[in-house]
C-alpha cells in the first residue's frame, strides 16, 4: 500500500516538475533542458503536527529551487525530482522515512528535514548509509557530529559564543549602552543553548544579569513572568523565544503598562512581531532580509519574488522571504554546487568537494572546513522599523540609511 | 490435529519468519516500519494489562514509557552503562513508579474511573517537568549518537528490529499468560465489579499492584529500547499527550479486554498512519485516518476481537441449540444443628460519620444452623452482613469465624476463611459468562485445585441451581430469577462454611420463591451454615431454626421463629409496620 | 523574596488567566458530567470558532462580539449534530473519548488546510488594555472573559439547580429512568445540553482569538490542564469548573512568580494530585 501511494505521488510531482520545467525552459532557448532519468532527491518535512508552521515555507522554497535547477542544467544534465515525505513532526517517523527513501525508494541524494530532533534522526540514517545530508535549521552546531553533514545556514561552529557578542557589540554602539540585562528563554534546546551563552558573555563583558528565567516551551500565560521582568526593569530584555512567544511576552508587559527599553528576540515568527505595535524597535536574529545588500546577490531578487508569489497563493500570512525560506534555498544551492563540483552523484565525492571548496549561496559565500563542518558565523541582527524588518547590525549589512535605534 | 494446534503452529511459524527477517536482506525501512509496529503493539498491550483487563483507565502511559526512555538515555550517556543493561533498569524504574503510584492510589477506593485517569495524567506532567528542569534533561535534550549499539544483527536497524520484536513477543506472551491465569481472572472480575471480586476472595489490591507493575515495567522497557531508536530525546517529544491517546485508541479498537486485541488495533492504526506519508497527501491522509477511526469505533465500540468472538459465538449457537438441562432440586432432610459456634459476633459497632449503624451487636450462629435476620428498614441487617464479609471495616468489637478472629481482615481473606455472601440486587460480573462467574468464585473461594476440577465444580453448582444450559450466557441474558440463582451458585462454588444471603427472595414470584426455599434447604443439607436477611415472613418462619431481630443497630430479640414472632415487642417495632406496608 | 506587588500582580493575572481554563472546562464538564460523554473535540471546536472569529475580523472587519452571534449558534448546531451521532450509535463514555479525539484530528486537518499551519494573530486595539488599581494592573480582556465565564457558569448552575428541567437533567445523569418519572423527555434535553456545551466552546473560541495564538496544533495545548480543571471542579458543576480553573491559574502564576517559571506545571499538578488524595468534601 505504501508503495502504491509512493508511485501515485511520484507521478503527480513529476508531472508538476516537468510542466514547470518546460515553462521555465521555454524562454531560455540557448540552454539545453535537462533530460533522461530524473535524479531523485529525497527528504522529509513536518507537514503535519506541531512543527508544521515552518514546513510550508520550506516546501515552497524547495519547489522554487527544484524549478530553478531544472531551468539550468538539472543535476549533471538530468532533471531533478524532490521526493518529499511527511515526518509528522516526530523524529522516530523521520528516521523510518529516511530509511524508506534510501533503502526502498532508492533516491540518489537526500536533503535534510527541519528542526533539531528530526535532523538528528535523519543524520543517523545518513551516516549509516554514507549519504551527504545538508540541513539549515540546527541551532546547536556541536550536535552535528557526522563528517558528511553540512550546514546551509552560517551559524558558525560556536554561535553560543559568537552571536551573543554580536548582540552585545550592537548594544555597546548605542549612545547609552545597557548596563543590565534580563534573559528570558524558552526551554527549547536551541533557544536555551543560546540563552546560556548570552548569560555567560554578558557577565564576561560586565553587563549585569538581573534575572535569568527559563519557561516551558508552549507556556500559555506570561502574566507572572512579565511582572518579574517589569520589576527587574533592566536596560535590555533578551528573549529566547520561538513562534509567538515574543508577542505573548510583549503583550503581557503592555498589560502591566511596561515597555522594555531595548528588547531582542531569538527565533520569533517574523510576521506577527513586525506587525504588532508591541514589536516596535524589536531586535531579532536573522541571516538575510529581502533588501540591500542581500538583493544584489545573484538570483536573490528572483527567488524573493517567486517566494512572495507562491506564499501568497498558498495563503501564508507572511509572504516575505526571510531566513527560514532562505535556509532551504541555501540547502539546494549547496547540493547543486556539490554535484556540479564533484561532477558526480556520489556522496563521498560531493562531500570531499564541499569540504575543500566554497559555495556561493543566498547567504553569501559559505565554507565547510571548520569544526562540525561550519564556516564563518554570519548571524545578524534585524530590527522592526515601521512594521518592517531591517537588518541593522553588523553595519556593513545594513541597507543605506538604516540605523540601529536604541532607547 | 486438535483445535489448538493450528493457532499454535501459526504462532510458531510467525515468530520464526519475523525473527529471521533481518537476515533475509529486506530493505532497512521494512525493519524500521515493523519495529514501529512492534513498539506500538508492546505499548498498547502493556496499557491493556491494567486499563483493559482491570478497567483502571490510565491516561498516563507516557509517564512510564518516558521514564524508561530517560533511564536508558541517562545511564548510557552519563554513566556509560552498556545499552542492553539499561533496558531491565528502565523496566525496573518504571515498574517502581507504577508500584509507588498504586500503593497510594489503590488504597483510596474512590480513585477509580476518571479520577484515576486524571491522576495518571497529572503524574505524567509532574514527571515531565521534573525531567525538564533537572540534569536528567535540563531542556537541552539528550543526544545518544555516541552510545554503542550491540552487534546482535549485522546492521543497526536489524538489531533494533530484533530487540523490538523480542520485546513484542515477550509482551504478548505475558499478556497471554496473564489472561489465562488466576491473575487475569481476578483482573477481569475487578474490571466488572471490584467490591464483589474482593468478596469472592480476589486479593484486589495485590492484583492491581501486580498489573500496574507489569504494565508500567513493560512500558519502561519499551521506552528504553525506543530511546536508542529515536537517538535524540526531548521532553516535549517524549511526554506528548497524543502518545497515551493513540495507545488507548489502539487498544480499544482491537479490544482491550483481550490479550490479542491491542496487537490488532496497533497494527491497523500504525499501518494507516504510514499509508499517508508522502508530501502531497499527508494532510488529507491524516483526516482520512481520523474518519476511519470514527467509523470503526462507532461500529465496533468494544473492539475487533470481541466482535469476532461474538460472531463466532453466534454462529456456534446457531449450529448447536443448547439443551436446557434442568436438574431438579432434591429436597434433603435437614442435618441436626451442632453445638459449636461457627460465627461469634461480639459487641460489634459500625459508625458511618454521625450515623450509628450497628451499636454493640452480640450474636452466635451454630454450625449447620439457618439463622433468619429480620428487622425494619435501616435496622442494620445489611450492614451486619457487610461487616461480617469484610466489606466494611469494623468500628469496634470482634467477629470470629470457626474461632478465628476475622473482624479486621480484608474481604478477600474473610472469603478465604469460608465466608460467602450474595447481594440483594444481583451483582454478577457482567462481561463474564455464567460459567466464568461461578468458576471465579470456585477459584478464589475454595481450596486450590486444577483448572479442570474447578470447571467441573462450577458446572456442578450451575446445575444444582438449575442454570444448566446457560453456562455460556452473559448475565444480561438471564432474568432476575436466574440472576439470583447465579448469585447462589457463585456463593456455593466457594464451598463456604458460612453463607450470608441478602434477600434472595425479594422480587421473585410465588413459584420462584418456593423453588428458592427448596434450594436453600438443599444448600444447608450440603453442610453449610446460613445467615439470611429476609423480609418475606413466610420464608423466614419456614426456613429458620432461629430468628434474630435487629432494631436501630441493636440485637432486639433472638429465639425460635414462632416464639419471636409472638413477642409483642417485636410485633410493635417490626411486624406491625411490615404488615401495614 | 518577591515583593508584595509582584505576588499580587501574579495572583491577579493567574486568576484571570484561569478564567480561560474555566470557560473551556464549562462545556466539557456539562457533557461529561450530565451525559457521560467526554468530548475531546471541544478544544477543536473552540479553535474552529477562534479561527472563524479571526477570519471574520481580519477579512471582513467584523467585531468579534458580532461574529460570536453567528459562531455560537453554529457551534450549537455542531454540538447537536454530534449528539445525534452519539445517540444513534449509543456511544459510551470511553468510545466518546476516542471518537471525539479522532474528530478533533479531522478538524485540525481541516483548519490547517484552510488557514495553513502558520501562526495567526488577531490584532485588536483593545487586546492589551488594562485598568490600574493601586499598584496593580487588571487586563481588561481577561476581566471581561472572567465576567462572561462567571455569568455563564452561574446561569447554568442556577438552571441546573433551580429549574424543573435542570433538576431532571441532573437526575437523569444518575439514572435515566428517574428522568422519565419526571415526565420529561431526557433525550431531547440531552440534545439541548450538547448544543449548549458546544456553544460554550464557541464563546471560548471568541476569547481565544483575542487572547491566544492560533495554530492548528495548539488545539492540544489546553487539553491536560482543562481536563484537570473539569475534574477538580466536579463533573457537571459549572461553578466548580470556573473556580477550579481560577485555582489552577493562580497556582501556576504564583509558582512562576516565586520559582523558575519552568517549574510551574509541577506546582499546579501537585496541587491537583494533593486535592485528589486529600478528598475534601467539595470534590
Amino acid at each position: 500500500m505504501v508503495d502504491r501511494m509512493g508511485t501515485w505521488r511520484r507521478r503527480h510531482v513529476l508531472a508538476g516538475v516537468v510542466g514547470a520545467t518546460a515553462a521555465l525552459a521555454a524562454p531560455s532557448i540557448l540552454r539545453a533542458a535537462p533530460s533522461g532519468k530524473p535524479v531523485r532527491v529525497g527528504g522529509t518535512l513536518s507537514l503535519t503536527g506541531f512543527l508544521a508552521q515552518t514546513a510550508q515555507i520550506h516546501k515552497i522554497a524547495a519547489e522554487i529551487m527544484v524549478e530553478e535547477i531544472n531551468g539550468r542544467n538539472g543535476f549533471l544534465g538530468r532533471p531533478v525530482e524532490y521526493v518529499l515525505l511527511d515526518d509528522q513532526s516526530k523524529p522516530d517517523v523521520a528516521r523510518s522515512l529516511y530509511e524508506k527513501l534510501i533503502t526502498v525508494d532508492k533516491v540518489d541524494l537526500i536533503q535534510g528535514p527541519y528542526a533539531t530532533a528530526p535532523i538528528l534522526a535523519a543524520m543517523g540514517v545518513a551516516q549509516r548509509y554514507g549519504k551527504v545530508i545538508i540541513q539549515s535549521s540546527m541551532g546547536i552546531p556541536k550536535l552535528q557530529t557526522y563528517e558528511m553533514a553540512f550546514p546551509a545556514t552560517p551559524f558558525g561552529p560556536n554561535p553560543e559564543q559568537t552571536y551573543p557578542n554580536v548582540i552585545l557589540d550592537a548594544m555597546a554602539s548605542l549612545p547609552t549602552p545597557p548596563k543590565t540585562i534580563v534573559i528570558l528563554t524558552s526551554k527549547f534546546p536551541s533557544a536555551q543553548f543560546m540563552a546560556q551563552g548570552m548569560r555567560t558573555q554578558s557577565e564576561k563583558r560586565g553587563v549585569k544579569v538581573l534575572l535569568y528565567l527559563e519557561y516551558e516551551s508552549g507556556n500559555r500565560d506570561f502574566g507572572a513572568i512579565a511582572a518579574r521582568v517589569k520589576e527587574a526593569n533592566a536596560d535590555f530584555l533578551w528573549v529566547g523565544s520561538l513562534g509567538l512567544e515574543s508577542n505573548q511576552v510583549l503583550e503581557a508587559l503592555r498589560k502591566l503598562d511596561y515597555t522594555p527599553k531595548n528588547h531582542f528576540h531569538l527565533y520569533p515568527a517574523p510576521g506577527p512581531l513586525a506587525l504588532s505595535p508591541d514589536g516596535k524597535n524589536a531586535l531579532c536574529s536573522t541571516f538575510l532580509e529581502p533588501a540591500e545588500p542581500f538583493m544584489s546577490r545573484p538570483g536573490v531578487a528572483r527567488q524573493a519574488a517567486a517566494y512572495k508569489e507562491r506564499a501568497t497563493k498558498a495563503n501564508l500570512p507572511y509572504a516575505i522571504i526571510d531566513a527560514q525560506a532562505a535556509g532551504m534555498i541555501s540547502e539546494w544551492q549547496i547540493l547543486e554546487a556539490g554535484v556540479n563540483g564533484a561532477k558526480s552523484l556520489d556522496d563521498k565525492a560531493i562531500a570531499a568537494f564541499l569540504k575543500k571548496n566554497t559555495v556561493d549561496t543566498i547567504y553569501g559565500t559559505l565554507r565547510f572546513d571548520g569544526p562540525y563542518n561550519h564556516g564563518n558565523a554570519e548571524q545578524l541582527i534585524k530590527q522592526a522599523q515601521g512594521g518592517q524588518w531591517k537588518v541593522v547590525w553588523p553595519t556593513k549589512y545594513a541597507a543605506p540609511g538604516v540605523k540601529l535605534i536604541g532607547s | 490435529m486438535n483445535a489448538n494446534a493450528l493457532p499454535r503452529l501459526a504462532a510458531v511459524l510467525g515468530i520464526a519468519v519475523f525473527a529471521i527477517l533481518p537476515t533475509a536482506g529486506v530493505p532497512a525501512f521494512y525493519e524500521s516500519f515493523f519495529y514501529i509496529v512492534f513498539f506500538w503493539v508492546s505499548l498498547s498491550t502493556s496499557w491493556a494489562l491494567l486499563s483493559g483487563f482491570a478497567g483502571y483507565f490510565s491516561l498516563g502511559h507516557a509517564a512510564f514509557f518516558g521514564v524508561g526512555m530517560y533511564t536508558t538515555a541517562t545511564l548510557t550517556t552519563q554513566f556509560q552503562v552498556p545499552f542492553l543493561a539499561t533496558v531491565p533498569a528502565a523496566a525496573a524504574i518504571a515498574a517502581l513508579l507504577g508500584i509507588g503510584i498504586g500503593a497510594v492510589v489503590f488504597r483510596l477506593k474512590r480513585l477509580r474511573g476518571e479520577l484515576f485517569a486524571l491522576l495518571t495524567l497529572a503524574v505524567t506532567f509532574v514527571i515531565a517537568t521534573i525531567i525538564l528542569n533537572t540534569p536528567i534533561d535540563g531542556g537541552a535534550g539528550v543526544f545518544m549518537s555516541a552510545v554503542p549499539m550491540p552487534d546482535i544483527m549485522p546492521t543497526q536497524t536489524g538489531t533494533i528490529y530484533v530487540l523490538g520484536f523480542a520485546m513484542c513477543v515477550l509482551t504478548l506472551a505475558i499478556a497471554w499468560k496473564v489472561a489465562h491465569s488466576r491473575l487475569g481472572m481476578g483482573l477481569y472480575a475487578i474490571h466488572d465489579d471490584e467490591d464483589v471480586a474482593e468478596a469472592k476472595g480476589v486479593p484486589t489490591f495485590r492484583y492491581k499492584m501486580a498489573a500496574f507493575a507489569l504494565s508500567a515495567g513493560i512500558a519502561g522497557a519499551v521506552g528504553g529500547i525506543h530511546a536508542m531508536y529515536v537517538g535524540f530525546l526531548t521532553v516535549g517529544g517524549t511526554f506528548e499527550l497524543t502518545v497515551p491517546l493513540y495507545v488507548v485508541l489502539m487498544s480499544v479498537l482491537g479490544g482491550s479486554r483481550h490479550w490479542l486485541g491491542p496487537m490488532i488495533g496497533a497494527t491497523v492504526i500504525t499501518t494507516l498512519l504510514y499509508a499517508f506519508i508522502s508530501g502531497g497527501e499527508a494532510m488529507i491522509g491524516r483526516a482520512i485516518v481520523g474518519l476511519i477511526l470514527i467509523v470503526a469505533i462507532l461500529w465496533l465500540p468494544d473492539g475487533v476481537v470481541p466482535a469476532v468472538q461474538q460472531w463466532l459465538r453466534r454462529r456456534k449457537a446457531a449450529e448447536v441449540e443448547p439443551v436446557a438441562v434442568v436438574v431438579p432440586v432434591v429436597p434433603a432432610a435437614a442435618r441436626p444443628v451442632g453445638d459449636r459456634n461457627i460465627l461469634e459476633v461480639r459487641s460489634v459497632t459500625k459508625r458511618f460519620g454521625g450515623l450509628q449503624a450497628l451499636d454493640g451487636v452480640d450474636l452466635d450462629v451454630r454450625e449447620g444452623e439457618i439463622l433468619g435476620l429480620v428487622g425494619p428498614n435501616g435496622s442494620g441487617k445489611t450492614t451486619l452482613i457487610n461487616v461480617i464479609s469484610g466489606h466494611f471495616p469494623l468500628t469496634g468489637g470482634t467477629i470470629a469465624v470457626d474461632g478465628v478472629e476475622i473482624g479486621r481482615l480484608p474481604a478477600h481473606e474473610v472469603a478465604g476463611r469460608g465466608v460467602a455472601r450474595t447481594y440483594q440486587i444481583p451483582r454478577p460480573f457482567v462481561n463474564m459468562t455464567v460459567l466464568d462467574n461461578v468458576a471465579l468464585a470456585a477459584t478464589f473461594g475454595g481450596p486450590t485445585r486444577p483448572a479442570a476440577e474447578i470447571r467441573d465444580e462450577a458446572l456442578h453448582w450451575i446445575a444444582f441451581t438449575g442454570l444448566a444450559g446457560k453456562e455460556d450466557s452473559l448475565p444480561a441474558e438471564l432474568n432476575l430469577h436466574e440472576r439470583k440463582f447465579l448469585e447462589l451458585a457463585r456463593a456455593l462454588a466457594a464451598r463456604p462454611k458460612l453463607l450470608l444471603l441478602d434477600e434472595v427472595l425479594s422480587g421473585l414470584n410465588p413459584a420462584e420463591v418456593d423453588n428458592a426455599i427448596r434450594l436453600v434447604r438443599a444448600i444447608r443439607a450440603q453442610g453449610a451454615t446460613i445467615v439470611f436477611v429476609e423480609h418475606l415472613m413466610r420464608a423466614v418462619v419456614e426456613l429458620s431454626d432461629r430468628i434474630a431481630v435487629l432494631n436501630e443497630g441493636k440485637l432486639f430479640a433472638l429465639g425460635a421463629p414462632r416464639e419471636v414472632m409472638r413477642d409483642p415487642r417485636v410485633i410493635s417495632i417490626y411486624l406491625g409496620k411490615a404488615y401495614a406496608a | 523574596m518577591p515583593s508584595a506587588t509582584l505576588l499580587g500582580q501574579a495572583l491577579i493575572s493567574g486568576v484571570l488567566a484561569g478564567g480561560m481554563y474555566g470557560l473551556l472546562a464549562l462545556g466539557l464538564s456539562l457533557s461529561w458530567g450530565l451525559l457521560r460523554l467526554v468530548n475531546l473535540s471541544h478544544f477543536a471546536l473552540a479553535f474552529l470558532a477562534a479561527y472563524l472569529t479571526y477570519e471574520l475580523g481580519t477579512t471582513y472587519h467584523v467585531e468579534p462580539w458580532w461574529s460570536a452571534m453567528l459562531i455560537v449558534p453554529a457551534m450549537f448546531a455542531i454540538g447537536v449534530a454530534q449528539h445525534w451521532l452519539f445517540d444513534k450509535f449509543k456511544v459510551n463514555e470511553l468510545a466518546s473519548l476516542l471518537i471525539t479525539f479522532s474528530f478533533a484530528v479531522v478538524l485540525e486537518v481541516a483548519i490547517q488546510l484552510y488557514w495553513t499551519a502558520d501562526y495567526r494573530r488577531f490584532e485588536t486595539h483593545y487586546s492589551t488594555l488594562s485598568i490600574k488599581a493601586g499598584p496593580f494592573y487588571i487586563p481588561v480582556l481577561e476581566l471581561v472573559l472572567c465576567l462572561v465565564a462567571g455569568v455563564l457558569a452561574w446561569g447554568t448552575w442556577l438552571w441546573l439547580r433551580r429549574t424543573y428541567v435542570g433538576k431532571a437533567l441532573r437526575a437523569s445523569a444518575e439514572d435515566a429512568d428517574i428522568a422519565a418519572a419526571y415526565g420529561i423527555d431526557h433525550k431531547k434535553l440531552a440534545y439541548l445540553l450538547s448544543g449548549i456545551g458546544a456553544g460554550y466552546a464557541g464563546v471560548a473560541g471568541t476569547f481565544i482569538a483575542l487572547i491566544a495564538t492560533l495554530a492548528p496544533a495548539q488545539i492540544w495545548a489546553w487539553l491536560g490542564v482543562v481536563f484537570a480543571v473539569v475534574i477538580i471542579g466536579r463533573l457537571g458543576n459549572p461553578l466548580g469548573a470556573l473556580f477550579a480553573g481560577m485555582l489552577i491559574g493562580a497556582s501556576e502564576s504564583l509558582a512562576m512568580a516565586v520559582l523558575s517559571p519552568a517549574w510551574a506545571p509541577v506546582v499546579s499538578f501537585s496541587v491537583l494530585i494533593a486535592i485528589l488524595l486529600w478528598d475534601p468534601d467539595w470534590l
